[in-house]
């Protein structure tokens, strides 16, 4: 019998123990599994989503992203500008407001309305009906069709709310070319969209306005930014990796800390379940031990079988942890995206390989440290005051 | 000492003394001792509660250390050895039985005697070979699967007592080795104790047991540390 069996063996001996260890372990370790899926999963996701959306580089107009309003004013031409750089292969404006909408006789659905120029690339896809072709056409997400009861073909009165709200711009007739999902779409927030020229229409302005242009680049987003900035030394040009970074100094790094705090302290419950576990089972034996000791084993093999139990319960109890922690991150991640305006695709559980090596680093380190105390104790066991102890006693 | 004597001496304990150095005063539990076992031989130690039976028999099988004179064993001073040589000395050399048996409850017969063949690093095969032979030695090969708690005492302590002869050692240690037991299993261990001294096995065994320290070809009375009368037979 090798030491792991030995100890697996002393494990089975004290079922209950044993079993409350790994259970601890378990839920422990799901709690820091999903510490770790959490402390990055938002930016993952997000640049995930920003991938998605097929566009690698975004233009703003200063370093705030995302800002408030409309901030380019000849998009059009800049769109342009930036389209004839050899390094970018497609270029769109994005411009944000929002609407009321209404079919005839019906009540009116205020939804998020883009304006999108430039190129035929689009941030949505059409599930039916089609894309926008002719002036005046817009797509609607589900919820915003459902909602408003209407299909592709059917006519929308358009109210738009535009930035700067100095203009009160009339009615518009547009027509529903199709419905569309998305890509940064939340389960309760209704979308509409068309094109930059009749978003600004719609609001009674000049064409040209944007939030932001969002450029595909001919394969090298970096190369593709640094050209749009040479070139337009007043914006500021953001690669996906950038535009991300930027989110994770300004407003996320607050999920990472509470996720260390909370991953610390659940951590050192585990590790003092299993020392307590651990020092109450060794004092238990402690006459075995010094009888073992006696005929001939090691400090360091006794030693070694504290560390293996403790490796044993950790290690079973982790195995455990990741299923559990997994359904558990789903069941977290539902309850968040339920709070308003979360897109669909956004999650924040998401799972990468380093959580997992994390983890197991971790709960590694929990069960060395646990076993220390309780090693410590068979290692310097006096062996003949522990056998003239358990025999008198 | 003769070079013949020499070389037939397992164990020489040469002026040991234990002090244990209480709150209340140092206590000498065996004072200025020397004694010789040699290859073979059987000898019991009694004497009155706290004379330092257990305390000498410690020293003998290197589970303590004297806190003065020498410890030889084989000729070499083991009172210097370090924890990793004392564990691989008790291991190969010393067996020890103990009154109350301390076998592993959560491992078979079988493997209670397999156990300081493993941490010995004997083969597998030899392991089972030499666990069941000496199983059958002690007359309970037909319960090598079973547990310490599914054994009688007496059967618990014949385990004990192949258990400490699994690596073959030269000496073999027993501390009351049938304080725990009836009379007839007493007998029946002690018969056993008997027979491993018979093949070979110097034993030294502590009992307050006359019959059982009757046994003995010497026998060692102790007193306040010290050995008072030494009777042979
Ligand atoms: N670890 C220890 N710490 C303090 N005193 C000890 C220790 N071990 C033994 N002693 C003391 O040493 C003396 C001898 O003890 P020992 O156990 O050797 O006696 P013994 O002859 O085996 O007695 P018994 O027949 O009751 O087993 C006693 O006075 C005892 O209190
Ligand atoms: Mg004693």
């Amino acid at each position: 019998m090798n030491v792991l069996g030995f100890a697996w063996r002393s494990l089975v001996r004290q079922p209950a123990r044993s079993t409350l260890g790994i259970l601890g372990v378990a839920a422990v370790g799901a709690l820091l599994f999903d510490m770790l899926l959490l402390s990055q999963g938002l930016l993952l996701s997000m640049r995930g989503l920003l991938d998605r959306m097929g566009f690698d580089v975004r233009v703003v107009s200063s370093d705030q992203f995302p800002g408030p309003g409309p901030d380019l004013d000849d998009a059009q031409t800049l769109a342009a500008q930036i389209a004839g750089l050899p390094s970018v292969r497609s270029v769109v404006t994005i411009r944000s407001e929002s609407a009321d909408l209404q079919r005839a006789g019906g009540e009116s659905v205020r939804v998020t309305f883009l304006g999108v120029g430039g190129s035929t690339v689009r941030p949505w896809t059409v599930v039916s009906g089609r894309d926008i072709a002719a002036d005046r056409e817009l797509v609607l997400n589900a919820y915003a069709a459902e909602e408003l009861d209407a299909a592709p073909g059917d006519a929308v009165l358009v109210k738009a709310f535009c930035f700067p709200e100095d203009t009160a711009p009339p009615q518009q007739t547009f027509r529903i070319a199709g419905i569309a999902e998305f890509l940064f779409d939340a389960p309760d927030t209704l979308g509409a969209a068309t094109t930059a020229d009749d978003l600004a229409l719609a609001c009674a302005q000049e064409a040209g306005k944007a939030d932001f242009v969002a450029v595909v680049s001919a394969g090298d987003p970096e190369a593709a930014a640094a050209a749009i900035s040479a070139q337009h030394p007043d914006l500021r040009a953001m690669t996906n990796e950038q535009a991300v970074g930027q989110l994770q100094q300004r407003g996320f790094t607050y999920f990472r800390q509470i996720s260390t705090v909370l991953s610390t302290v659940t951590v050192s419950f585990a590790l003092l379940l299993i020392t307590v576990l651990l020092t109450v089972s060794v004092n238990q034996r402690l006459g075995e031990v010094a009888a073992l000791r006696a005929i001939g084993f090691s400090q360091r093999r006794v030693v070694l079988d504290v560390l293996c139990e403790s490796v044993l319960i950790v290690g079973i109890g982790g195995g455990l942890s990741l299923p559990l922690g997994w359904l558990l991150a789903q069941w977290l991640d539902g309850i968040l995206k339920r709070m308003p305006n979360i897109p669909v695709q956004l999650h924040f559980f998401v799972f990468e390989p380093n959580a997992l090596a994390v983890h197991a680093l971790l709960l590694g380190a929990t069960a060395i440290l646990a076993a220390v105390y309780p090693m410590r104790i068979v290692a310097r066991l006096p062996i003949a005051a522990t056998l003239r102890n358990e025999t008198v006693s | 000492m003769t070079n013949a004597v020499y070389h037939d001496t397992v164990l020489f304990a040469d002026r040991v003394s234990r002090v244990f150095q209480m709150p209340a005063g140092p206590v000498v539990a065996v004072r200025d001792l020397t004694l010789t076992i040699t290859q073979g031989e059987h000898a019991a130690i009694r004497g009155p509660s706290g004379c330092g039976k257990s305390t000498l028999l410690h020293m003998l099988g290197c589970v303590d250390t004297p806190t003065s004179g020498r410890l030889l064993f084989d000729g070499h001073d083991v009172t210097t050895l370090g924890d990793r040589a004392r564990s691989l000395l008790r291991l190969r050399q010393i067996g020890f039985v103990f009154q109350r048996f301390f076998l592993l409850p959560m491992l078979t017969a079988a493997e209670n005697v397999e156990l300081p063949q493993a941490e010995a690093g004997v083969p597998k095969a030899e392991r089972a070979r030499r666990t069941f032979e000496l199983l059958d030695y002690v007359g309970l090969a037909p319960r090598a699967g079973h547990r310490p708690s599914q054994l009688s005492g007496g059967e618990m302590q014949r385990v004990a007592i192949a258990r400490a002869l699994a690596n073959r050692p030269r000496l073999l240690l027993a501390d009351e080795p049938t304080g725990e037991l009836d009379q007839t299993t007493g007998e029946q261990v002690a018969a056993l104790l008997d027979r491993v001294n018979a093949d070979g096995t110097a034993l030294v065994i502590v009992t307050h047991d006359p019959a059982l320290a009757g046994r003995a070809r010497r026998i060692l009375t102790m007193r306040d540390g010290r050995i008072e009368h030494e009777a042979t037979q």
